[in-house]
């Protein structure tokens, strides 16, 4: 029985977060996982923070995941991994993808980005575990760079903890796109997979 | 395997669900037989999952107008037999709030349900509004599920109670519902499908006010049925601990807060619990069970004391000593969360929290300056930029004649143009409602002597734009309205409505143009533009603006996140911008203060122009004072 399991994915409009986060809940339905979720959107506009939650487990009732319990925090942006520390533990596991998407803001001087040092030194001071990925670059090597999302998904699905199986998840990327797109999905998803292993 | 479908008769079987998809399940469960709704977030899915099955499960789906116009159509099906629901979110209820007063008078003949999407911490909103309100002043039921499945079973119920109570239901969901996803495991669909008929009979349905004082008391009578009734529903469920000696109280989604929170303290033995599924009316009997059992209540839920005032109405008049707590300790502000739950427990039973929330603040706070601000911005590419743009320009120019100092004012109304309010646009100064723009401008004009130039979506028009047009002409406003219409409803998730030519259902219609409307509506100057012909624009505008009377000018370009889909689907090629860096005078950054594009970036200490997201749009080109922006 898994008790309680909680997924975050987080990154700006237009990386694919929704996405992620069906396939990753459809394979854990098949599992025979209870689950729950939610999303953040804000206005429903490209360019803003995206978060959004998968909860699976049988201790799981609402669908907001409670601070400081998240168990991964997938960051599919440098500094949106920054923005959703306070649901990490010193257990969680956490997989930065290290692209980094600068807004307007910041180039006219009305805000700040980080540095790659900055979030990763501040990461490893409250997580155990970060594993960093240049997910684009896996991408292209699989194929499209729009297969960044998948390759992350990957990379999670590496972490021995995540109660949904990697056969699972592969079969929902499957039926999600269909011919050569399914190909170039599932290698991305297996690059990230290996990726995260060898970090 | 064979994958499950929205649509598919699988009883048993579990789906993984948006909550709107599964409120709309929930109705086709139900054989509901006519759906209308107008778009708003977050209850826009509910009519697009029907919209797609519509044909396939013979279901009538339309995007109405406004929601006073979905509300109707629903209302006409239930008074001739047929299950019917209109879905809006929630301030769409306001605007079907007239024929909403009434609907309760007449009662439901077929299953009748209005879903109000209410928007707890305003996430995509002009305000937060708790429409257990409205319901409670019209004696209208209301149904509030605590979690997606619940969402599904009690949408499915729902027109099974309004037919037996014969009396509208409202079903009100939250953000956190109709946005959350859960396993649902799926029920039955009813494949019964009803004639509708229409039986004259004045006394129901004619409202003079001898029908009027007839029908009220039958309205009360039903209601009281209902209250007696909500006690045995299974949606509303009392668990008393022995010895407990406090009482939660919570309603909707906030009781899969409480869950989570006292499992968290370890006090799920030691606290009563009532899960409140009907609001309105409250499950009395159930209340005071729970109230005599106990020594302190805590009553939780969203927004307003909306169940908190009931029940202590409730304690009063049966003279039960307990105190009752509520929004003392629960925010009335924003949505709840298992956090806010365990603050306000942890007050009343001195249980020690499990985490240090403050200590977890303070992580937040202190990364807080780190981090970039992104506030929701206009697409690359998108024409309300250079309309936006435009407008400014020809107001300023008119401004100056009215003498020194005076500033255009520019009404804005709800839509993705409000994003213009965020620099360096600068272009909105007022956004309160569907439609308020031309109404506020009709306002200004009879107080204020500077250039009043109002814009508002092309939906936003169809849906209360023109009364407040016709107001200009019939009253005299000497204000310009600008149309910009993108052939969509854009920020609700690209909805047709009547000037794009289809329908819900995919089905080909004339298409209306505002132009044509505001001519037949007596507007002397009328114009159509291409926000991308910038010179032209903002040459017409300004002629708009000087013109004597109210002018209108509708700013014609597709939406270009809707432009590039298409010209992926056709397979054609965006062809991007680029600065030719030797012209490019870098101090200048025109196009980066003047625009905000997205697609504008800096570079190495240069300016450029990121061919990815550029949609070659040329506005910037048009701009640039060293003619350095070029497209291959
Ligand atoms: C009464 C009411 N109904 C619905 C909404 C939700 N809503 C927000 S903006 C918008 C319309 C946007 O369409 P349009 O005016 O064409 O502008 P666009 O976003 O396409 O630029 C809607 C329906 C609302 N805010 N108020």
């Amino acid at each position: 029985m898994v008790k309680e399991f909680n997924v975050l994915i987080a990154g700006v409009g237009g990386q694919g977060v929704i996405l992620m986060s069906e396939l990753l809940g459809k394979a854990a339905v098949r599992d025979g996982l209870r689950v729950r979720g939610s999303e953040v959107l804000g206005m429903a506009i490209r360019g803003g923070s995206v978060v959004s939650m998968i909860r699976l487990g049988d201790e799981v009732y609402g669908p907001l995941i409670p601070l400081g319990k998240g168990d991964a925090l997938v960051a599919m942006e440098l500094a949106e991994g920054l923005r959703n520390i306070a649901y990490l533990s010193k257990s969680s596991v956490v997989i930065l993808n290290t692209q980094r998407i600068v807004p307007a803001t910041v180039l006219i001087g009305k805000s700040n980005y980080p540095s790659l040092e900055e979030v990763v030194e501040i990461l490893n001071a409250i997580s155990n575990r970060v594993v960093r990925l240049d997910a684009a670059r896996i991408a292209e090597e699989a194929g499209s760079f729009m297969t960044a999302n998948i390759v992350m998904l990957g990379a999670l699905s590496a972490i021995s903890q995540l109660p949904v199986k990697v056969k699972t998840i592969k079969e929902s990327i499957q039926d999600h796109f269909s011919g050569k797109l399914a190909q170039v999905n599932l290698k991305a998803f297996d690059l990230g997979y290996q990726a995260c292993q060898q970090a | 395997m064979k994958e499950l479908a929205i649509s598919s008769d699988a009883p048993g079987e579990k789906l993984f669900l948006l909550g709107n998809e599964a409120i709309a399940r929930g109705a086709i469960e139900a054989g509901v037989q006519v759906a209308a709704a107008y778009p708003g977030t977050p209850s826009s899915e509910i009519m697009e999952t029907l919209a797609s099955v519509a044909k396939d499960l013979d279901i009538y789906v339309e995007w109405s107008t406004n929601e006073k116009v979905a509300f109707e159509i629903a209302l006409a099906a239930s008074i001739c037999g047929v299950r019917a629901m209109a879905a809006m979110k929630h301030v769409g209820v306001n605007v079907a709030h007239d024929p909403l007063m009434i609907a309760s008078y007449i009662g439901a003949k077929g299953g009748l349900v209005l879903v109000s999407a209410d928007d707890p911490g305003a996430w995509s909103s002009q305000n937060e509004q708790d429409n257990r309100y409205i319901a409670e002043q019209s004696y209208m039921p209301v149904l509030e599920p605590s979690s997606v499945q619940e969402a599904k079973d009690m949408m499915a119920d729902a027109f099974e109670l309004s037919e037996k109570f014969k009396q509208i239901f409202m079903f009100r969901t939250v953000t956190r519902v109709s946005h959350g996803r859960s396993d649902v495991v799926l029920g039955e669909i009813s494949r019964e499908r009803r004639k509708g008929s229409f039986r004259k009979d004045p006394s129901w349905l004619v409202y003079t006010p001898a029908e009027a004082r007839k029908n009220k008391p039958l309205m009360i009578k039903r209601f009281a049925r209902i209250k007696e009734a909500v006690n045995t529903l299974p949606y509303n469920q009392l668990s008393v601990k022995d010895g407990a000696k406090l009482g939660i109280i919570s309603c909707g989604i906030s009781y899969s807060y409480t869950l989570e929170a006292i499992k968290w303290l370890e006090l799920d033995d030691k606290v009563s619990v009532l899960k409140i599924g009907t609001p309105n009316p409250l499950p009395e009997e159930l209340v005071k069970k729970l109230l005599t059992s106990v020594k302190e209540v805590l009553v939780i839920e969203e927004l307003e004391p909306f169940v908190e005032t009931h029940v202590k109405a409730v304690a009063g008049e049966a003279n039960i000593p307990v105190k009752i707590h509520g929004k003392d300790l629960i925010p009335a502000v924003g949505e709840l969360s298992t956090r806010k739950v365990i603050e306000a427990v942890v007050r009343l039973t001195k249980a020690k929290p499990p985490v240090d929330f403050k200590d977890l603040d303070k992580i937040s706070e202190d990364i807080a300056p780190l981090l970039p601000w992104r506030p929701p911005i206009l697409c690359p590419g998108c024409p309300h930029r250079a309309s936006h743009y435009a407008i400014k320009v020809a107001a300023r120019r008119v401004a100056r004649d009215y003498g020194k100092g005076v500033e255009p004012v520019y009404p804005g109304d709800i839509g993705c143009y409000d994003m213009g309010v965020n620099p360096p646009l600068e272009a909105v100064d007022t956004t309160i409602c569907m439609g308020g723009s031309f109404g506020i401008a009709n306002g200004l004009a009879h107080i204020i002597k500077a250039p009043i130039v109002a814009h508002m979506g092309d939906s936003t028009f169809f849906h209360a734009g023109i009364p407040p047009l016709i107001n200009a002409v019939y009253n005299k406003a000497n204000i310009t309205m600008v149309v910009l219409d993108n052939s969509t409803t854009a920020m609700t998730g690209f909805q047709p409505h009547p000037g794009t030519g289809y329908t819900a259902m995919g089905q080909e219609t004339v298409q209306l143009r505002a132009e044509d409307i505001a001519r037949a509506c007596g507007v002397k100057f009328v114009e159509v533009i291409d926000p991308f012909e910038l010179s032209k624009a903002i040459k017409t505008i300004e002629a708009a603006i000087r013109f004597d009377g109210p002018s209108v000018v509708v700013s014609r370009r597709p939406c270009a996140t809707e432009e590039l889909r298409e010209k992926k689907k056709k397979g054609e090629k965006v062809i991007p911008c680029y600065i030719d860096q030797d012209k490019c005078n870098l101090k200048c950054a025109v196009c980066v203060r003047l625009l905000g594009c997205p697609a504008i970036v800096r570079k190495e200490g240069k300016t450029v122009i990121d061919s990815f997201t550029c949609t070659g749009c040329r506005l910037c080109a048009q701009i640039c004072p060293h003619r350095a922006i070029k497209q291959e």
